[in-house]
Protein backbone atom coordinates (compact mmCIF):
# COMPACT_ATOMS: atom_id res chain seq x y z
CA UNK A 1 0.00 0.00 0.00
CA UNK A 2 1.53 3.66 -1.29
CA UNK A 3 1.27 6.11 2.23
CA UNK A 4 -0.04 9.35 0.93
CA UNK A 5 2.48 12.22 1.35
CA UNK A 6 2.27 14.26 4.35
CA UNK A 7 -0.26 17.20 3.63
CA UNK A 8 2.55 19.99 3.86
CA UNK A 9 3.50 18.35 0.35
CA UNK A 10 0.00 18.82 -1.35
CA UNK A 11 0.44 22.65 -1.59
CA UNK A 12 2.62 24.51 -3.29
CA UNK A 13 4.37 27.16 -1.04
CA UNK A 14 6.78 28.65 -3.46
CA UNK A 15 6.41 32.31 -3.22
CA UNK A 16 4.37 32.48 0.14
CA UNK A 17 5.86 33.82 3.36
CA UNK A 18 7.59 31.89 5.23
CA UNK A 19 6.32 31.16 8.88
CA UNK A 20 7.88 31.45 12.22
CA UNK A 21 9.21 27.75 12.93
CA UNK A 22 11.01 27.39 9.47
CA UNK A 23 12.77 30.46 10.08
CA UNK A 24 13.37 30.18 13.80
CA UNK A 25 14.66 26.38 12.44
CA UNK A 26 16.72 28.07 9.96
CA UNK A 27 18.37 31.00 12.49
CA UNK A 28 19.44 28.41 14.73
CA UNK A 29 21.10 25.92 11.59
CA UNK A 30 22.96 29.56 10.61
CA UNK A 31 23.98 29.94 14.23
CA UNK A 32 25.39 26.39 14.71
CA UNK A 33 26.95 26.77 10.99
CA UNK A 34 28.43 29.83 11.76
CA UNK A 35 30.02 28.86 15.29
CA UNK A 36 31.06 25.88 13.86
CA UNK A 37 32.61 27.27 10.86
CA UNK A 38 34.33 30.05 13.25
CA UNK A 39 35.41 27.62 15.77
CA UNK A 40 37.30 25.39 13.27
CA UNK A 41 38.72 28.57 12.16
CA UNK A 42 39.93 29.62 15.67
CA UNK A 43 41.12 25.80 16.21
CA UNK A 44 43.39 26.05 12.47
CA UNK A 45 44.83 29.72 13.60
CA UNK A 46 45.72 28.40 16.81
CA UNK A 47 47.39 25.66 15.58
CA UNK A 48 49.36 27.19 12.94
CA UNK A 49 50.37 30.29 15.81
CA UNK A 50 51.75 26.71 17.67
CA UNK A 51 53.68 25.39 14.77
CA UNK A 52 55.19 28.59 13.79
CA UNK A 53 55.96 30.34 16.90
CA UNK A 54 56.13 26.88 19.45
CA UNK A 55 53.51 28.87 21.75
CA UNK A 56 49.96 28.08 22.32
CA UNK A 57 47.38 30.46 21.40
CA UNK A 58 44.87 31.73 23.97
CA UNK A 59 41.76 32.73 23.32
CA UNK A 60 41.74 34.34 27.19
CA UNK A 61 44.46 36.16 26.33
CA UNK A 62 42.93 37.65 22.83
CA UNK A 63 39.64 38.32 23.87
CA UNK A 64 39.17 41.81 21.53
CA UNK A 65 40.59 40.41 18.87
CA UNK A 66 38.37 37.11 18.45
CA UNK A 67 35.58 39.13 19.41
CA UNK A 68 35.86 41.56 16.87
CA UNK A 69 37.04 38.40 14.27
CA UNK A 70 34.13 37.11 15.82
CA UNK A 71 32.00 39.97 14.54
CA UNK A 72 33.40 40.32 11.20
CA UNK A 73 32.78 36.64 10.45
CA UNK A 74 29.13 36.47 11.61
CA UNK A 75 28.59 39.68 9.34
CA UNK A 76 30.61 38.43 6.19
CA UNK A 77 28.87 34.87 6.80
CA UNK A 78 25.08 36.42 7.04
CA UNK A 79 25.55 39.34 4.12
CA UNK A 80 27.54 37.52 1.67
CA UNK A 81 25.17 34.75 1.77
CA UNK A 82 21.95 37.22 1.66
CA UNK A 83 23.72 39.41 -1.25
CA UNK A 84 24.79 36.21 -3.08
CA UNK A 85 21.46 34.31 -3.01
CA UNK A 86 19.31 35.57 -0.74
CA UNK A 87 19.48 32.48 1.46
CA UNK A 88 22.24 31.06 3.91
CA UNK A 89 23.34 27.54 4.61
CA UNK A 90 20.46 27.20 7.25
CA UNK A 91 17.83 29.00 4.78
CA UNK A 92 18.54 26.56 1.95
CA UNK A 93 18.48 23.63 4.20
CA UNK A 94 14.93 24.70 5.11
CA UNK A 95 13.78 25.80 1.58
CA UNK A 96 13.42 29.55 2.38
CA UNK A 97 14.73 32.38 0.48
CA UNK A 98 14.87 36.49 1.20
CA UNK A 99 13.55 38.40 -1.59
CA UNK A 100 12.30 42.59 -1.35
CA UNK A 101 9.21 43.59 0.13
CA UNK A 102 7.60 43.23 -3.17
CA UNK A 103 8.95 39.54 -4.40
CA UNK A 104 11.84 41.16 -6.32
CA UNK A 105 15.36 39.72 -5.81
CA UNK A 106 16.98 41.63 -2.94
CA UNK A 107 20.24 44.14 -3.49
CA UNK A 108 22.90 43.79 -2.31
CA UNK A 109 22.54 47.38 0.40
CA UNK A 110 19.71 45.52 1.48
CA UNK A 111 21.52 42.12 2.49
CA UNK A 112 23.43 44.85 4.07
CA UNK A 113 21.08 46.60 5.60
CA UNK A 114 19.38 43.23 6.68
CA UNK A 115 22.45 42.04 8.70
CA UNK A 116 23.21 45.28 10.09
CA UNK A 117 19.54 45.05 11.83
CA UNK A 118 19.17 41.46 12.69
CA UNK A 119 21.26 42.29 16.27
CA UNK A 120 18.38 44.88 16.99
CA UNK A 121 15.87 42.10 16.72
CA UNK A 122 18.03 39.71 19.07
CA UNK A 123 19.20 42.89 21.14
CA UNK A 124 15.75 43.75 22.58
CA UNK A 125 15.14 40.29 23.72
CA UNK A 126 13.88 38.72 20.86
CA UNK A 127 10.80 41.10 20.13
CA UNK A 128 11.86 41.61 17.01
CA UNK A 129 11.46 38.59 15.78
CA UNK A 130 7.42 38.57 17.23
CA UNK A 131 6.73 40.10 13.68
CA UNK A 132 6.79 37.16 11.96
CA UNK A 133 3.56 35.77 14.10
CA UNK A 134 1.95 38.95 14.19
CA UNK A 135 2.88 41.16 11.39
CA UNK A 136 0.74 40.71 8.44
CA UNK A 137 3.16 39.83 5.91
CA UNK A 138 5.48 38.16 8.47
CA UNK A 139 8.14 39.86 8.64
CA UNK A 140 10.42 40.56 11.58
CA UNK A 141 11.90 44.06 12.45
CA UNK A 142 15.33 43.59 10.17
CA UNK A 143 13.02 42.55 7.27
CA UNK A 144 11.12 46.38 7.75
CA UNK A 145 14.21 47.52 8.22
CA UNK A 146 15.64 46.06 5.53
CA UNK A 147 12.34 46.27 2.87
CA UNK A 148 12.77 42.44 2.56
CA UNK A 149 10.48 39.42 3.18
CA UNK A 150 11.14 35.84 3.66
CA UNK A 151 9.34 33.07 1.44
CA UNK A 152 9.57 29.92 0.83
CA UNK A 153 11.34 28.24 -2.02
CA UNK A 154 11.22 24.85 -2.47
CA UNK A 155 9.18 23.24 -4.71
CA UNK A 156 6.73 21.27 -2.41
CA UNK A 157 5.16 19.48 -6.37
CA UNK A 158 8.68 18.45 -6.75
CA UNK A 159 9.14 16.74 -3.01
CA UNK A 160 5.58 15.08 -3.21
CA UNK A 161 6.74 13.27 -7.05
CA UNK A 162 9.77 12.08 -4.60
CA UNK A 163 8.09 10.47 -2.25
CA UNK A 164 5.43 9.22 -4.58
CA UNK A 165 8.48 7.95 -6.43
CA UNK A 166 10.20 6.26 -3.21
CA UNK A 167 6.89 4.39 -2.96
CA UNK A 168 6.75 3.31 -6.34
CA UNK A 169 9.10 0.42 -6.46
CA UNK A 170 7.06 -1.66 -4.26
CA UNK A 171 3.83 -1.75 -6.68
CA UNK A 172 5.71 -1.77 -10.10
CA UNK A 173 7.98 -4.87 -8.73
CA UNK A 174 10.93 -3.35 -10.27
CA UNK B 1 -62.35 25.74 -80.28
CA UNK B 2 -62.90 29.97 -79.93
CA UNK B 3 -66.38 31.02 -80.20
CA UNK B 4 -65.05 34.07 -82.89
CA UNK B 5 -62.89 32.55 -85.32
CA UNK B 6 -60.69 35.90 -86.81
CA UNK B 7 -60.25 36.67 -83.42
CA UNK B 8 -57.98 33.05 -82.99
CA UNK B 9 -56.47 33.89 -86.25
CA UNK B 10 -55.43 37.55 -84.99
CA UNK B 11 -53.96 36.21 -81.92
CA UNK B 12 -52.08 33.73 -83.36
CA UNK B 13 -50.96 35.98 -85.62
CA UNK B 14 -50.21 38.20 -82.92
CA UNK B 15 -48.13 35.37 -81.29
CA UNK B 16 -46.32 34.03 -84.47
CA UNK B 17 -45.33 38.31 -84.73
CA UNK B 18 -44.17 38.14 -81.10
CA UNK B 19 -41.94 35.37 -81.39
CA UNK B 20 -40.11 36.01 -84.50
CA UNK B 21 -39.76 39.72 -83.19
CA UNK B 22 -38.45 38.55 -79.68
CA UNK B 23 -36.10 35.65 -81.72
CA UNK B 24 -34.76 38.72 -83.87
CA UNK B 25 -34.56 40.92 -80.69
CA UNK B 26 -32.24 38.24 -79.03
CA UNK B 27 -30.19 37.48 -82.18
CA UNK B 28 -28.74 41.13 -82.40
CA UNK B 29 -27.93 41.33 -78.73
CA UNK B 30 -24.49 40.92 -78.11
CA UNK B 31 -24.91 39.34 -74.43
CA UNK B 32 -20.96 39.09 -73.78
CA UNK B 33 -21.01 43.11 -74.53
CA UNK B 34 -23.95 43.99 -71.74
CA UNK B 35 -21.99 41.88 -69.33
CA UNK B 36 -18.96 43.92 -69.57
CA UNK B 37 -21.16 46.64 -68.76
CA UNK B 38 -22.59 45.36 -66.12
CA UNK B 39 -20.98 46.21 -62.54
CA UNK B 40 -21.22 42.49 -60.87
CA UNK B 41 -19.47 43.83 -57.70
CA UNK B 42 -22.45 46.43 -57.09
CA UNK B 43 -24.75 42.93 -58.53
CA UNK B 44 -22.68 40.99 -55.58
CA UNK B 45 -22.73 43.38 -53.08
CA UNK B 46 -27.02 43.62 -52.97
CA UNK B 47 -26.63 39.66 -52.85
CA UNK B 48 -27.88 38.19 -49.43
CA UNK B 49 -25.33 35.65 -49.33
CA UNK B 50 -26.77 34.33 -45.91
CA UNK B 51 -30.34 34.01 -47.12
CA UNK B 52 -28.61 32.15 -50.16
CA UNK B 53 -26.35 29.61 -48.11
CA UNK B 54 -29.56 29.58 -45.11
CA UNK B 55 -31.21 27.81 -47.87
CA UNK B 56 -28.82 25.38 -49.40
CA UNK B 57 -28.89 21.89 -48.02
CA UNK B 58 -24.94 21.16 -46.86
CA UNK B 59 -25.23 18.33 -44.92
CA UNK B 60 -26.73 16.68 -48.62
CA UNK B 61 -23.92 18.14 -50.19
CA UNK B 62 -21.44 16.73 -47.90
CA UNK B 63 -23.03 13.31 -48.55
CA UNK B 64 -22.98 13.33 -51.79
CA UNK B 65 -19.04 14.45 -51.75
CA UNK B 66 -16.90 11.25 -51.57
CA UNK B 67 -14.16 12.37 -49.19
CA UNK B 68 -12.30 9.15 -49.94
CA UNK B 69 -11.28 10.38 -53.04
CA UNK B 70 -10.59 14.13 -52.13
CA UNK B 71 -8.26 12.89 -49.71
CA UNK B 72 -6.50 9.90 -52.09
CA UNK B 73 -5.78 13.09 -54.73
CA UNK B 74 -4.51 15.29 -51.76
CA UNK B 75 -0.32 15.16 -51.91
CA UNK B 76 -0.02 15.37 -47.88
CA UNK B 77 3.91 15.85 -47.80
CA UNK B 78 3.47 18.76 -49.97
CA UNK B 79 0.66 19.98 -47.42
CA UNK B 80 3.25 19.11 -44.72
CA UNK B 81 6.04 20.82 -46.09
CA UNK B 82 4.23 24.33 -46.87
CA UNK B 83 3.28 23.51 -43.34
CA UNK B 84 5.14 26.11 -40.50
CA UNK B 85 5.60 23.73 -37.43
CA UNK B 86 7.55 26.38 -35.26
CA UNK B 87 4.75 28.69 -35.68
CA UNK B 88 1.96 25.88 -35.04
CA UNK B 89 4.10 24.60 -32.00
CA UNK B 90 4.29 28.22 -30.29
CA UNK B 91 0.44 28.76 -30.40
CA UNK B 92 0.32 25.07 -28.20
CA UNK B 93 -0.25 25.49 -24.81
CA UNK B 94 2.18 23.11 -23.14
CA UNK B 95 1.20 23.85 -19.83
CA UNK B 96 -2.22 23.16 -20.38
CA UNK B 97 -1.62 19.82 -21.68
CA UNK B 98 1.13 19.24 -19.14
CA UNK B 99 -1.72 20.10 -16.37
CA UNK B 100 -4.06 17.46 -18.26
CA UNK B 101 -1.34 14.79 -17.29
CA UNK B 102 -1.59 12.51 -14.15
CA UNK B 103 1.83 12.88 -13.43
CA UNK B 104 1.17 11.86 -10.04
CA UNK B 105 -0.58 8.37 -10.87
CA UNK B 106 2.28 8.10 -13.54
CA UNK B 107 5.10 8.37 -10.87
CA UNK B 108 3.09 5.64 -8.80
CA UNK B 109 2.07 3.35 -10.32
CA UNK B 110 4.81 3.44 -13.24
CA UNK B 111 8.69 2.36 -14.09
CA UNK B 112 9.15 6.06 -14.45
CA UNK B 113 8.45 6.11 -10.17
CA UNK B 114 11.49 3.75 -9.74
CA UNK B 115 13.35 5.81 -12.74
CA UNK B 116 13.07 8.94 -10.50
CA UNK B 117 14.00 6.89 -7.45
CA UNK B 118 17.14 5.78 -8.82
CA UNK B 119 18.11 9.27 -10.18
CA UNK B 120 17.26 11.50 -7.20
CA UNK B 121 16.61 9.28 -4.42
CA UNK B 122 19.02 9.91 -1.59
CA UNK B 123 18.92 9.88 2.29
CA UNK B 124 19.66 13.63 2.19
CA UNK B 125 16.62 14.50 -0.07
CA UNK B 126 14.47 12.58 1.61
CA UNK B 127 15.20 14.20 5.06
CA UNK B 128 15.07 17.29 3.40
CA UNK B 129 11.69 16.74 2.50
CA UNK B 130 10.55 15.10 5.60
CA UNK B 131 11.68 18.88 7.63
CA UNK B 132 10.75 21.36 5.27
CA UNK B 133 7.13 19.57 5.33
CA UNK B 134 7.35 19.21 9.09
CA UNK B 135 8.41 22.77 9.33
CA UNK B 136 5.01 24.47 7.04
CA UNK B 137 3.08 22.10 9.06
CA UNK B 138 4.31 23.47 12.12
CA UNK B 139 4.22 27.09 10.65
CA UNK B 140 0.39 26.78 9.60
CA UNK B 141 -0.35 25.21 13.48
CA UNK B 142 1.52 28.82 14.64
CA UNK B 143 -0.07 31.43 12.05
CA UNK B 144 -3.22 29.39 13.12
CA UNK B 145 -3.59 29.80 16.68
CA UNK B 146 -2.08 33.60 15.99
CA UNK B 147 -4.85 34.24 13.79
CA UNK B 148 -7.68 32.99 16.52
CA UNK B 149 -5.87 35.19 19.22
CA UNK B 150 -5.80 38.34 17.42
CA UNK B 151 -9.34 37.73 16.22
CA UNK B 152 -7.40 37.66 12.43
CA UNK B 153 -9.38 36.32 9.17
CA UNK B 154 -6.77 34.30 7.22
CA UNK B 155 -8.48 34.85 3.97
CA UNK B 156 -7.37 38.99 4.57
CA UNK B 157 -4.09 38.03 4.97
CA UNK B 158 -1.52 38.09 1.74
CA UNK B 159 -0.15 34.50 0.41
CA UNK B 160 3.55 36.20 -0.51
CA UNK B 161 4.83 39.51 -1.98
CA UNK B 162 2.53 40.78 -5.09
CA UNK B 163 5.42 39.74 -7.72
CA UNK B 164 5.66 36.35 -6.49
CA UNK B 165 1.86 35.00 -5.87
CA UNK B 166 -1.81 36.32 -6.18
CA UNK B 167 -2.69 38.82 -3.53
CA UNK B 168 -5.73 36.55 -2.01
CA UNK B 169 -6.17 33.00 -1.60
CA UNK B 170 -9.40 32.92 -3.49
CA UNK B 171 -7.16 34.11 -7.05
CA UNK B 172 -4.97 30.59 -5.76
CA UNK B 173 -6.11 27.39 -8.17
CA UNK B 174 -7.34 24.92 -5.58
CA UNK B 175 -4.39 22.13 -6.42
CA UNK B 176 -6.01 18.78 -7.76
CA UNK B 177 -6.33 15.94 -4.74
CA UNK B 178 -4.41 12.67 -5.17
CA UNK B 179 -5.81 10.31 -7.90
CA UNK B 180 -7.76 6.91 -5.68
CA UNK B 181 -5.60 4.37 -7.19
CA UNK B 182 -2.58 5.62 -5.05
CA UNK B 183 -4.45 5.08 -1.85
CA UNK B 184 -5.43 1.52 -3.00
CA UNK B 185 -3.47 -1.43 -1.80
Amino acid sequence: MITPPPPALYEGRQGHYAGAVTRLVAFGADVGASWGLYTLGLGAVSLTVALATGRAFSVGRNQVPTLIVLVVWEFLYFAYQWALSGKTIGMAILGIQVVSADGRPMAPRQAVLRTLALPLSVAIIGLGFLGILVQRERRALHDLVAGTAVVYSWDARAARLRWLARQAPETTGS
Amino acid sequence: MSPNPINDRVERMAQAIAERVVGLVLDSIDLNAIMERIDVDRVVSRVNADAIVDRVDVEKIIDRVDVEKIVERVDVDKLVERVDVNALVERVDVRRIVDQLDIESLVAQTELGSIIFKSTSSVAAEVLDVIRAQGVGLDDFFARWTNRILRRDPASLPLGPSALVSPTPADVPALPALPAQVDAP
